[in-house]
């Protein structure tokens, strides 16, 4: 029940390195506060290409997406905190008010 | 059980694990390094359960300590009845300063198996599909336990309600919902999931008050196990106070979560009471 977006995260990861592609994976794995998206939540990057899954929306994920780039280019994982807590009032909707623990890491065949 | 010696898996290795293991319905647990020394960070172990349902660790982080420990994370997690938790570990090496791992783990998709074919069952096999059940509905009745009825479902089985499980696998990621169209047939399938080999998570049934304790009192007089009668869910469903049969196919849908989750189905608002709070912290 209810993880069957991860398998569509690794049903495109398995295609894309298939094809010769190096892709970036962001996985939440672990999170304080209130957060859009739970641990275990995925998003591939495929720079240029297109993103499947996501890691929380409008709400950090811009940072989640610079980090892939330069994870793909330097082939070092990284760590990203992804810090929600300011402006808790602010009109935008992608505040939520926690931070999350994002892993971000290269793969390719 | 763990298999040191080998190289731990890259990425794409352990996707293609998690991949196969999906497709054979077994469960798998993927334990990755998030922190540590830069020539692991990033590298998995997975444990995988075969079908006599032994572990084994798949791929090997060279350390003894850390196999083990990565294989008992693994191992809590595939075995656990509940949705498990996902997070980060610490682990120490034999050797060597402590490791974060972090360690998710996927069951199968599970079975939602409907028994009766009526009106109840026709919203919660839609519900069912949508939250991610293979859902499984059946009936001894020809014109109800049609593909027509009921097109969401995985399978649409005409069953004999003495033996309605003869063609339906029940196993470890089975969820039980008995509304058949009399309360006598509920009853006899009880009966027969209260003797699987494997107990699924959830047996939920319908009934009133008088005639469910009458089919407890039966079935202990019968020497059935006073425990997995105990976790039985009858009548069916939380006290949403539903009445048609969406709603009351919300509410077993809910228990169903709730059960899976592991939460307190009372409302959120009187758990965590803010705005009650906060009109007494004013009114000061």
């Amino acid at each position: 029940m209810g993880s069957h977006n991860d398998y569509d995260v690794f049903q495109a990861i398995a295609a894309k390195v298939r094809d010769g592609r190096t892709i970036a994976l962001a996985t939440i794995v672990s999170v304080k506060g209130s957060v859009p998206r739970g641990v275990g939540a995925k998003m591939l990057v495929d720079p240029g290409e297109d993103l499947v899954g996501t890691v929380g929306g409008g709400c950090g994920e811009g940072e989640v997406i610079e980090a892939a780039q330069e994870v793909i280019r330097t082939g070092e994982p990284q760590m990203v905190r992804v810090d929600l807590t300011e402006d808790l009032l602010s009109l935008s909707p992608a505040v939520c008010g926690g931070t999350m623990d994002i892993f971000v890491e290269a793969i390719r065949e | 059980m763990t298999d040191a010696g080998h190289a731990p898996l890259t990425p794409f290795e352990a996707t293609a694990e998690v991949l196969e293991a999906q497709e054979a319905r077994h469960p798998i647990a993927l334990i990755v390094v998030v922190s540590g020394p830069s020539e692991l960070v990033g590298k998995r172990v997975v444990v995988r359960q075969g079908k006599g349902g032994a572990n084994r660790l798949v791929g090997s982080f060279g350390d003894a300590d850390l196999d083990d420990g990565a294989f008992a994370l693994g191992t809590e997690r595939i075995e656990q009845r509940r949705a498990p938790k996902k997070g980060v570990h610490e682990l120490k090496p034999t050797s060597g300063p402590t490791i974060k791992v972090y360690v998710e783990a996927h069951h199968p998709q599970p079975d939602l198996v409907i028994v009766g074919a009526g009106h109840i069952a026709q919203p919660l096999c839609a519900m069912g599909a949508v939250m991610g059940f293979r859902v499984i509905v059946v009936d001894d009745r020809p014109d109800f336990a049609t593909r027509e009825r009921f097109p969401e479902a995985d399978r649409v089985v005409r069953v004999d309600f003495r033996d309605p499980f003869a063609d339906i696998p029940i196993h470890s990621s089975s969820y039980i919902v008995l509304v058949t169209r009399g309360h006598k047939y509920d009853f006899e399938c009880l009966r027969h999931l209260l003797k699987t080999e494997v107990e699924p998570p959830y047996v939920g049934m319908i009934g009133s008050r008088r005639r469910i304790r009458a089919a407890f009192s039966q079935l202990q007089g019968e020497g059935l196990p006073k425990d997995r009668l105990s976790r039985i869910r009858a009548p069916v469903g939380l006290d949403i106070g539903a009445e048609t049969p969406i709603e009351i196919a919300v509410a077993v849908a809910a228990e169903i979560i709730l059960q899976w989750r592991g939460g307190t189905g009372a409302p959120l608002a009187e758990q965590e009471r803010i705005l009650e709070r906060f009109f007494k912290g004013n009114e000061l």
